[in-house]
């Protein structure tokens, strides 16, 4: 039961349990299964059956052993290959079901639908499903858990069944052998895409998407060469070795189909790549004219220079004197003073590069001051 | 404290020497005599034209209210009966008339030659399959 070191090997890491259908689905495993099954060294009160996540199971049996205790009911369930205790609490309208009903019997006598005797009727019949003798045939959905060194299902749903002629017994006793074949005997494989980017994950900061890599290149070239504005046919060069790459994976898959033209792709992925860098703040337009001239945000000097003189002519006024300028405050400041079409991730950006320059202090997560 | 669990096992597969006493086992069979005085029942069952008799002990499950001719299921102990037979001590002994014996018989085989298959477990009745 205890996680040994070579069984660990067929454990997947826990964050892709998650793609395992199994896993969110009440396993119908055997009872001897549930009871030999290993529990995961990752995440305690889950199991590992053939490499599938497990914690909750469904079960078919009948009732070998009965206890009742105040608010719950526990019962042996045998369905030939185990026996495994499940905990199947009460409900709770059991409590008050000693009350008396009170429904006028006038309207009872009349043959009139009294929804009261319905009602009544109802709790009865769900009682008298839910509490189970020696013999009977039950069904147990629920969580699997590990207490005092047994396995037992904590039920959340249960129910005797009804197999006067075992159609329900052996329609199971021959599904299970189907659904093993089908689904729990085959080791979860992860899809192959997942794999792939989760080993680039390790080598390295590498973007999975072509869009990444595009925006990637750009931002090293700026901070490199120290850009402080540019035109977009002034980097489109950079791009360029990406786009091979890209076309001679197209015509693997679709050879014939006229996809489209290198020059198109390309202008295609620079225009995606400045409207992904624009929304980051990396970059943006000072004015927007038929002219694309881009600023480079951690280069602009004169924006800079304007959020500083902002900051520490505001911070002498009172309003803002204790905690120092709130960060809309600057930003409508500066589309005043310096360019309309200043957003706020511009000028996130912005501050941040100045705060790790240390020109200015953030006093809350909204404010800022100078010394 | 929980018993132990009762695999299904055939009719003509309870013969003395088949499985240790005390094993804990589950059958079926049409109830054909009941001596409610000895807390004895009989089920019988045709197999390959012969004819196969389970002796139960009832004294857990009384009172029940016996149908003589129905078919039941048994699950219980095994132990020796009178003559050096054995008998099955019942702890569950359910009608259950108006069962699909064939398809019944067919489960249990593919359910057994599932666990055959895929767990390599030793077939525990290949001696009295065979005969």
């Amino acid at each position: 039961m205890e996680a040994d070191p070579v069984a660990s090997d067929d454990e997947s890491p826990s964050l892709l349990w998650g793609l395992d259908p199994v896993f969110s689905a009440f396993a119908r495993l055997y009872i001897k299964d549930i009871l030999e099954m290993r529990e995961s060294c990752q995440v305690p009160g889950i199991y590992i059956f053939n490499s599938h996540p497990i914690f909750q199971v469904d079960v078919l049996g009948i009732v070998v052993f009965r206890r009742e205790r105040e608010d719950f009911f526990s019962y042996g369930v045998d369905d030939g290959t185990g026996v495994i205790n499940c905990l199947c609490w009460k409900n709770d309208k059991w409590r008050d079901q000693d009350e008396p009903v009170k429904w006028d019997r006038t309207v009872g006598a009349s043959g009139a639908f009294n929804v009261e005797e319905h009602v009544r009727k109802l709790q009865q019949a769900q009682r008298c499903r839910s509490t189970l003798e020696i013999g009977d045939l039950i069904r147990v959905r629920g969580s699997v858990k590990t207490f005092r060194g047994n396995r037992e299902i904590m039920s959340s749903f249960y129910y005797k069944v009804n197999d006067p002629v075992m159609e329900v017994q052996i329609s199971w006793m021959m599904e299970l052998p189907k659904l093993y074949q089908k689904c729990y005997l085959k080791p979860f494989k992860l899809p192959s895409v997942t794999t792939e980017s989760s080993s680039t994950d390790g080598s390295g900061a590498c973007f999975p998407s072509l869009l990444g890599q595009a925006s990637q290149t750009l931002k090293d070239f700026l901070k490199e060469k120290e850009v402080k504005r540019f035109r977009s046919y002034d980097v489109e060069h950079l791009l360029h070795p990406l786009i091979p790459q890209l076309s001679s994976k197209l015509e693997g898959e679709q050879a014939s189909a006229a996809g489209p033209s290198v020059p198109t792709q390309l202008r295609q992925l620079l225009t995606e790549t400045l409207q992904l860098l624009q929304q980051e703040g990396t970059i943006f337009r000072k004015i927007i004219s038929p002219d694309q001239l881009y600023n480079v945000t951690e280069q602009d000097k004169d924006l800079h220079m304007l959020i500083r003189d902002i900051i520490r002519e505001d911070s002498k006024l009172e309003k803002y004197a204790e905690k120092g300028c709130h960060v809309l405050h600057i930003q409508s400041s500066a589309r005043q003073r310096y360019s309309q079409n200043l957003s706020r991730e511009v000028l996130d950006v912005a501050l941040k590069f100045l705060e790790c320059n240390s020109d200015i202090i953030s006093t809350t997560d909204y404010h800022y001051t100078v010394l | 404290m929980l018993p132990p669990p009762a695999p299904y096992f055939f009719p003509w597969e309870i013969r003395p020497g088949s499985q240790r006493e005390g094993a804990s086992v589950r059958t079926f069979g049409r109830l054909t005599s009941y001596f409610p005085e000895e807390s004895k029942a009989v089920l019988s069952s045709q197999h390959a034209s012969s004819q196969h008799q389970v002796q139960v002990q009832t004294g857990f499950v009384e009172p029940f209210n016996p149908i003589v001719g129905a078919q039941y299921i048994v699950l219980g102990e095994l132990t020796s009966a009178e003559g050096g037979g054995v008998a099955v001590r019942a702890r569950v002994f359910n009608c259950v008339d108006g069962v699909d014996v064939d398809l019944l018989q067919k489960a249990i085989r593919d359910q057994r030659s599932f666990f055959q298959e895929t767990r390599n477990e030793p077939d525990v009745n290949c001696a009295t399959t065979a005969v």
